[in-house]
């Protein structure tokens, strides 16, 4: 079974297909950060109004260490315990992602921040900013909850782990993530920081796909070991999205103030909740909140786009294409 | 600072006759109202409410009415009436906005632009003289027209701009008769003119929209340049002359085959050639420093012919993999192809590979000339290395998969067909930024197009296509692209010298896929193939005719004896299997041709409209739609789009809901495998990546004999492979197509979807499960704006 402790190295047969073709699919969407021209975006912030420099300056600071936390997850945590090769496979080149992340962050810190005071309490901000400090505790406290087993060999353990996963899915990755591409979406809906959407956009479709690897991992287990999933290990998940939404909120009170054309506390709460509700409609539990999406610039991520060269550079292109010259082949 | 007013002060006035006591919310709930009177299945109260539910303190009734527009244009994808309602709200922004400035109508539009120093002397004098009847031309209903993001293109892009408010001084219609009277000797010819454009029958392409009756009135679209000669003050003449051409909105293509490859030994040094990707990457960061007054980046294309001993290098200038020094993230990139190359792909056969500097004969010579020049220079073992054709056509094939770049156009038979190449010192060397433009260059002729596309959707009725209709807006579109040559500015001498001498013009279409849904004809049916070519040679023989009535009233252009027409071969002589159905009048225009010669070298191409389609809000060019339901990143934001066409057939049939609504985005923008959608709209509302690609390719080819110049023809392969690609460039190869354009792909993963419905899991999605390989991801096709 997927979470049997060991180091099973057998590609071939290949147990779980689904994990190596999320694999092949990762690489082929494969960027780079020089690619992002963050450029623009400095005219922009120069503009800023002092309650939008302020919502960038946390946004980014959280954005300085949120991919390093998953990043060192995914080794302490998830590398070790999910024991199929294709399904490291597939971690590994998410580590690789989580570090593209971090560079896109990091290059967009040095640009966003010249000073380095300034940019040094950035990078330190989960111990000095109180609301990103506090989403940091909660990502600490999961990581800590599973570092210590070194294997997974009772049920209670299997429990432990999976919340673990399902933690950095659904909450970290799943909420504290989409909560911050929100804002990135709210300024480019109003045309700033054009450079900040790109990055955003590759790095939205990378974590999605995290995402989806995570659950599947989830289904997987389910398929096993059913019992796992009992009424106890529902509640733990419904709390541990409570906290989640909770945490989130405070940061969205210290970004947002009193509110800001298209962007209030309220439509924020509002957001949580609902990007809450689907991840746990994804976990095959019930609604919690059955808020509705209050954001019309969010409905614009869930279809295709025409990107006008001039103005930003496409990104449809796939690395990874196959086959060799035929002069008769359908098309 | 607000996104719709780019600027902190923008004045809005208020409206008249209000209650002091009205809050702001109050106010733009009671615009809301009033706007959304006459508009179908459009709740304002909703609106309302959501606008109530998301106050901020401090809000300001503009802020409010970006915030209802920001609504309203979100929902157009439950219920397309809300982006009349969307428009309607910004055009009352935008009349606020002016009347800040003292802007109340046209004449005073243009006092303001003027006393800002943004207009042309004669533009004013003539505006002057005749204000009262200018004044009284304009259309104020006309605004209506517009869904909302033609208008808030206009609004964010081409309305003129004070200085330092950054208000806009023009209303929309103010706009369109400004471009007009720049173009305009009278008031009837203004009137003519402004007519067409507003009605979004026909629009000139964005350096005119952006320029007409400006004090820099660069109005062509389209720079050609000739390769640098193979020396360093050429190749740095050349990067003067791009920054030039590009400062002033204008889209570039450049060859580069004349330039020694890699490892030549140069004389003066004693020393080897790094060959010509360090010329590149110097020519890419000159591109993107140029920004186009603001507008935009510059943007440009670099062709090489398939025998420069670079070409392989070349092939990788776009990879995002790979060592940076040599990439050139800015540019695109063309393969100009000769026949030679393509039959030994066919043959399987060796290709050799040249250094310029040995063969410098081969870069002005194409068809028999080249092909012997060629096999003697094999002959006499000058080629720097030989490869297999096929592996060489193969890695072009990889670079248009993984980078949508590396166009393959055809030169052999560009100039064959050309009406220009007649002599031969008159060579093709390269087309343009968007591969629909075919002219001659050298050293000292920059070659230039001035474009305009006419709006096919406009001129379509349930009971068919208007060529009736369709003959009037050419005719005019045609007088007007012709004057636009006499009119323009020229960034450069070389570039002047060209267009006067040949006056090409470029006129294209765009909305022919709305032909298609409004006569309810399949992209790939018999019917549509024969409506489009009809129609291209409907467009083609009035322009022939406009231009050989110029041509006795005014002159045939000046060096009208080097070209084909002198000589009695008009383009379409070239396609014996050209489906003619104006045989007479072809026969009559010809006799004319003989008497008076013709005005302009060369008269059709079809660009891609990117930018004016979006303004007109129909389909760009002649292009099939991408989905049924997407958005578009534009430098202000994102915009959702839907297919009108399809939403109005399936309420007419009873079948819009929210569950369908919410299928299509799943299935992003795909309708296939919908069970509510009956087989006919399924079959109908394909995808530009569910269409067999050989029906674009036919009906390009079908179009081909009335397209003196060449088309953007993009191609979709939602994941293509290296055998799908190399059969269908081949087949574009053989059915006679000057050019393609981009091979548009699709990514391997997407961003989840955050507004439908999850799928649970391990349940079956309430919805009809759609193909994997169409529903996997999101697509970011890029598209041009330099040609329109």
């Amino acid at each position: 079974m997927l979470l049997d402790p060991g180091m099973n190295l057998t590609l071939r047969p290949m147990k779980y297909p689904d994990f190596y073709e999320q694999y092949k699919d990762a690489i082929k969407n494969t960027w780079h950060v020089e690619e992002v021209d963050l450029a623009s975006d400095l005219t922009d912030l120069n503009a800023f109004t002092p309650q939008e420099q302020h919502l960038i300056h946390r946004l980014v600071a959280f954005f300085a260490t949120g991919d390093t936390i998953v990043a060192n997850n995914l080794v302490l945590n998830l590398y070790q315990h999910i024991n199929s090769p294709e399904g490291r496979l597939y971690l590994s080149r998410q580590l690789f992602e989580e570090a593209v992340h971090v560079q896109f962050y990091l290059t967009l810190l040095d640009t966003y921040l010249p000073d380095p005071e300034e940019r040094t309490k950035a990078f330190d901000a989960v111990n000095n900013i109180p609301s990103i400090k506090r989403k940091a505790d909660f990502c600490f406290k999961w990581i800590d909850s599973a570092f210590d087993m070194q294997e997974l060999k009772t049920a209670a353990d299997r429990r432990t782990f999976l919340l673990n996963l399902i933690c950095f899915a659904a909450c970290i990755e799943g909420l504290f993530f989409y909560g911050a591409f929100a804002y990135v979406y709210w300024l480019r809906s109003r045309g700033l920081l054009d450079g900040l959407a790109t990055g955003t956009n590759w790095v939205f479709r990378d974590e999605s796909c995290h995402m989806n690897f995570a659950f599947s991992v989830v289904d997987q287990v389910r398929q096993e070991e059913p019992e796992l999933f009992d009424e106890q290990m529902h509640r733990e998940v419904v709390a541990m999205m409570e906290e989640a939404v909770e945490a989130e909120l405070q940061f969205a009170e210290d970004l947002i103030g009193d509110g800001m054309p298209g962007m209030t506390v309220k439509d924020m709460k509002s957001y949580l909740e609902y990007a809450a509700d689907q991840r746990l409609v994804r976990l095959g539990m019930p609604k919690q909140w059955g808020s509705e999406n209050p954001f019309p610039f969010m409905a614009l991520q869930d279809v295709q786009e025409l990107t006008n060269f001039f103005e930003r550079r496409a990104t449809a292109y796939q690395v990874a294409v196959e086959g060799k010259v035929d002069l008769d082949e359908e098309f | 600072m607000t996104g719709l007013a780019t600027t902190p002060s923008a004045t809005t006035t208020a409206p008249q006759q209000r209650e002091p006591e009205q809050g702001p919310a109050a106010r733009i709930a009671e615009r809301l109202r009033v706007h959304a009177a006459g508009l179908p299945d459009v709740d304002a109260e909703k609106v309302v409410a959501q606008i109530e539910a998301g106050l901020w303190p401090g809000a300001t009734e503009a802020a409010l009415r970006e915030r209802a527009i920001e609504i309203t244009s979100a929902t157009v994808a439950s219920e397309p009436t809300y982006s009349k309602l969307a428009a309607r709200l910004l055009a009352e922004h935008i009349a606020d906005e002016t009347a800040g400035e003292g802007v109340t109508s046209f004449t005073s539009s243009i006092a303001a632009s003027n006393a800002n120093g943004l207009l042309a002397d004669d533009l004013v004098a003539f505006v002057n003289a005749n204000a009262a009847a200018l004044d009284a031309v304009i259309d104020e209903s006309a605004d209506d027209r517009f869904e909302y993001f033609g208008l808030r293109t206009v609004y964010d892009r081409y309305l003129l701009r004070h200085p330092e408010h950054r208000t806009v001084l023009e209303r929309p219609q103010y706009f369109m008769l400004r471009v007009a009277c720049g173009l305009s000797q009278s008031v009837e010819e203004a009137a003519e003119l402004y007519r067409l454009l507003s009605t979004l029958s026909y629009l000139p392409s964005s350096p005119t929209l952006f320029n007409s009756g400006t004090r820099r009135a660069q109005l062509s679209s389209c720079f050609l340049l000739d390769s640098p000669k193979d020396e360093l003050d050429s190749i740095y003449e050349r990067y003067s002359q791009v920054a030039r051409l590009s400062k002033y909105a204008g889209g570039i293509g450049i060859a580069w085959s004349r330039v020694r490859s890699r490892g030549s030994l140069i004389r003066g040094t004693n020393g080897h050639s790094n060959g010509i990707v360090p010329w590149l990457r110097t020519l890419d960061s000159s591109v993107a420093a140029v920004n186009q007054g603001g507008r935009r980046k510059g943007a440009a294309c670099v062709y090489l012919a398939s025998w420069h001993a670079d070409i392989e290098e070349f092939l990788e200038l776009r990879d995002n993999t790979g060592d940076n020094e040599r990439r050139t993230h800015n540019l695109n990139l063309a393969n100009w192809i000769p026949d030679e190359f393509m039959r030994r792909v066919e043959d399987d056969g060796q290709w050799s590979l040249f250094d310029p500097k040995e063969t410098p004969e081969l870069v002005d010579l194409w068809g028999d000339d080249f092909d012997q020049a060629y096999r003697a220079a094999e002959a006499a073992g000058k080629a720097k290395k030989a490869v297999s054709a096929r592996e060489l056509y193969g890695r072009m094939m990889r670079t248009l998969a993984q980078t949508g770049n590396g166009w393959m156009t055809f030169s052999d038979t560009a100039n064959r067909t050309s009406n220009q190449t007649a002599r031969k010192q008159n060579v093709i060397h390269l087309s343009n930024l968007c591969t629909e433009i075919l002219e001659v260059t050298n050293d000292s002729e920059t070659a230039v197009c001035n474009l305009g596309s006419v709006n096919l959707s406009e001129h379509t009725t349930v009971a068919g296509f208007d060529f009736e209709r369709l003959e009037e807006t050419v005719r005019t579109a045609v007088k007007f692209l012709d004057r636009t040559i006499d009119l323009g500015f020229y960034p450069t001498a070389e570039a002047e010298k060209a267009n006067r001498k040949w006056r090409p013009i470029g006129l294209g279409c765009m909305g022919l896929a709305d032909v298609f849904f409004k006569l309810k004809l399949a992209f790939d049916s018999e019917e549509a193939l024969a409506l489009s070519t009809a129609i291209a040679e409907r467009i083609a023989i009035v322009a022939y005719e406009t231009s050989a009535k110029l041509a006795a009233e005014l002159g045939a252009h000046p060096n009208f004896e080097e070209t084909r027409a002198h000589d009695g071969v008009l383009h379409i002589d070239h396609y014996a299997d050209a489906r003619l159905t104006l045989g007479a009048r072809w026969d009559a225009v010809r006799a004319q041709i003989g008497e008076h010669g013709l005005r302009n070298s060369l008269m059709i191409a079809i660009a891609p409209t990117a930018t004016i389609a979006s303004i007109a809000g129909c389909a760009e060019c002649i292009e099939p739609v991408v989905s049924n339901v997407f958005k578009r990143e534009t430098l202000s934001g994102e915009f959702l789009q839907v297919n009108r066409h399809l939403i109005t057939e399936l309420k007419e049939r009873g079948i819009w809901s929210e569950k369908v609504r919410q299928a299509i985005i799943v299935a992003e923008g795909s309708v296939q495998g919908i069970a509510e959608i009956p087989a006919d709209l399924q079959e109908r509302y394909r995808t530009a990546w569910e269409l067999p690609q050989r029906a674009l390719i036919d009906l390009a080819a079908a179009r081909t004999p009335f397209i003196d110049q060449a088309q953007s023809l993009n191609l979709f392969q939602a994941a293509p492979t290296i055998g799908k690609l190399s059969s269908m460039y081949r087949y574009a190869w053989k059915s006679g197509l000057k050019t393609t354009y981009y091979l548009r792909s699709r990514p391997a993963t997407r961003i989840n979807q955050t507004t439908v419905s999850a799928p649970a899991a391990e349940k079956p999605t309430e919805l009809e499960v759609i193909p994997a390989d169409i529903a996997c991801s999101l697509e970011n096709p890029e598209s041009c704006e330099a040609c329109q």
